[in-house]
């Protein structure tokens, strides 16, 4: 090859790279929140992780290409009680100095009935891996992307909760998880 | 048993207001000393939950209580000085002011501590006052001593109704008694007399 065909070659590539069938890399802005919703005695209470990390691939058009890997510090949920926040990190819930984290990875992405992106995943949370699905929004504005994710999970699949704690009857075991991540450009 | 008082006893109906009344509000207070004393646990937590829906219970029953007096006569008081029988009713009074101003005061601290209220796992109550951790600590210090002071005001309660049975033996408290008979016939009501 001469050199104006290697070049030509190095600039098709450059040019076409992009479009391939790979996902947009996105890294994590600030005003990105993940967090929990949990029921107490009947009345909904909102938690967040003051430290996670996420690395984002996503693209509505190559979802088989699209990734979500967060990892969060349990030790940092706040719920905005004292005593909750107190109780959250010892060994009856998630017993933080066994299990720093919790981390979510996804395995694929499918679309429900109604034309919404699934997120297929696991979750590792208190040393149990179990599915989680989240439903995604995915929207991108003029800085990047807001990618907001929910899903369930049931706490006690987690061994969330132990002993006297695994009554449901004061401690909801659903518990909401949600996402909301100010996506910038790598 | 009738259902509404005539004058030589009290109903049926305002003798369960006033006994089962004064079994759950002296429960209830006897349940909150030992529950406070228990380890932080899931199981305290319920408790207290516990403590709060009989404190609710108590107000309720007070509304009814209100509604019931409202409708029904009342025997007239036994013979007594003057000053007593104010002193009686006055007693009664600040006793109802009391029944009411615990449980309020309750639930306003629960309001003021943030935490949620939940009537027998049923459902929930609103909070009366916004999440305030320095008026939770007054609150709880007030409802606490309204407790006291009703035990103060129901000693005086109790050794009047003592006093009418045991020195002036009339029917005072004999007529407030789950089965209690009237020792002796009240004579008329006070509108019979020609």
């Amino acid at each position: 090859m001469n050199t104006v065909t290697r070049r030509l070659s190095a600039l098709a590539l450059a040019i076409a790279l992009p479009f391939a069938a790979s996902a947009a890399d996105y890294s994590v802005g600030p005003g990105s929140t993940v967090g929990f919703s949990g029921k107490f005695q009947g009345q909904q209470f909102d938690g967040s992780f003051g430290k996670f990390t996420a690395a984002i691939s996503y693209d509505a058009a190559t979802l088989a290409s699209s990734k979500f890997d967060v990892t969060v510090d349990l030790s940092t949920a706040k719920t905005g009680d004292n005593d909750r926040d107190g109780a959250l990190p010892g060994t009856d819930f998630f017993d933080v100095k066994k299990f720093a984290t919790a981390h979510y990875v996804t395995t694929g992405f499918t679309k429900d009935a109604k034309g919404n992106v699934i997120a297929n995943g696991n979750l590792t949370l208190h040393g149990v891996t179990k599915p989680l699905a989240l439903k995604v929004a995915f929207s991108p504005n003029a800085g990047g992307a807001r990618l907001s994710v929910t899903g369930t999970l049931k706490r006690l699949d987690f061994g969330v909760g132990s002993g006297d704690y695994k009554d449901t009857s004061t401690i909801a075991d659903e518990v909401l998880v949600n996402g909301s991540l100010n996506l910038l450009p790598k | 048993m009738p259902l509404r008082s005539d004058p030589a006893r009290w109903s049926t109906v305002a003798k369960t207001f006033h006994w089962l009344m004064a079994l759950l509000i002296l429960g209830n207070g006897a349940f909150a000393f030992w529950m406070d004393g228990l380890k932080p646990s899931l199981n305290k937590i319920n408790m207290f939950a516990l403590h709060k829906s009989i404190g609710l219970t108590v107000l309720a029953l007070f509304l009814l209580r209100l509604l019931w007096r409202a409708i029904d006569r009342r025997p007239p008081d036994e013979p007594a000085p003057r000053w007593q029988q104010l002193a009686a009713h006055a007693v009664h009074g600040v006793l109802y002011l009391l029944i009411v101003a615990i449980p309020l005061s309750g639930w306003a601290f629960n309001s003021a501590h943030g935490f949620p209220l939940q009537y027998f796992k049923q459902f929930n109550l609103p909070a009366l006052v916004a999440k305030n951790p320095e008026l939770s600590d007054v609150l709880g210090t007030v409802h606490v001593y309204l407790f006291w002071f009703l035990l103060a005001v129901l000693a005086a309660h109790v050794a009047g109704a003592l006093k009418h049975h045991v020195i002036n033996r009339d029917d005072t408290l004999r007529r407030m008694l789950p089965f209690g008979r009237a020792k002796r016939k009240t004579s008329s009501l006070p509108g019979d007399t020609p």
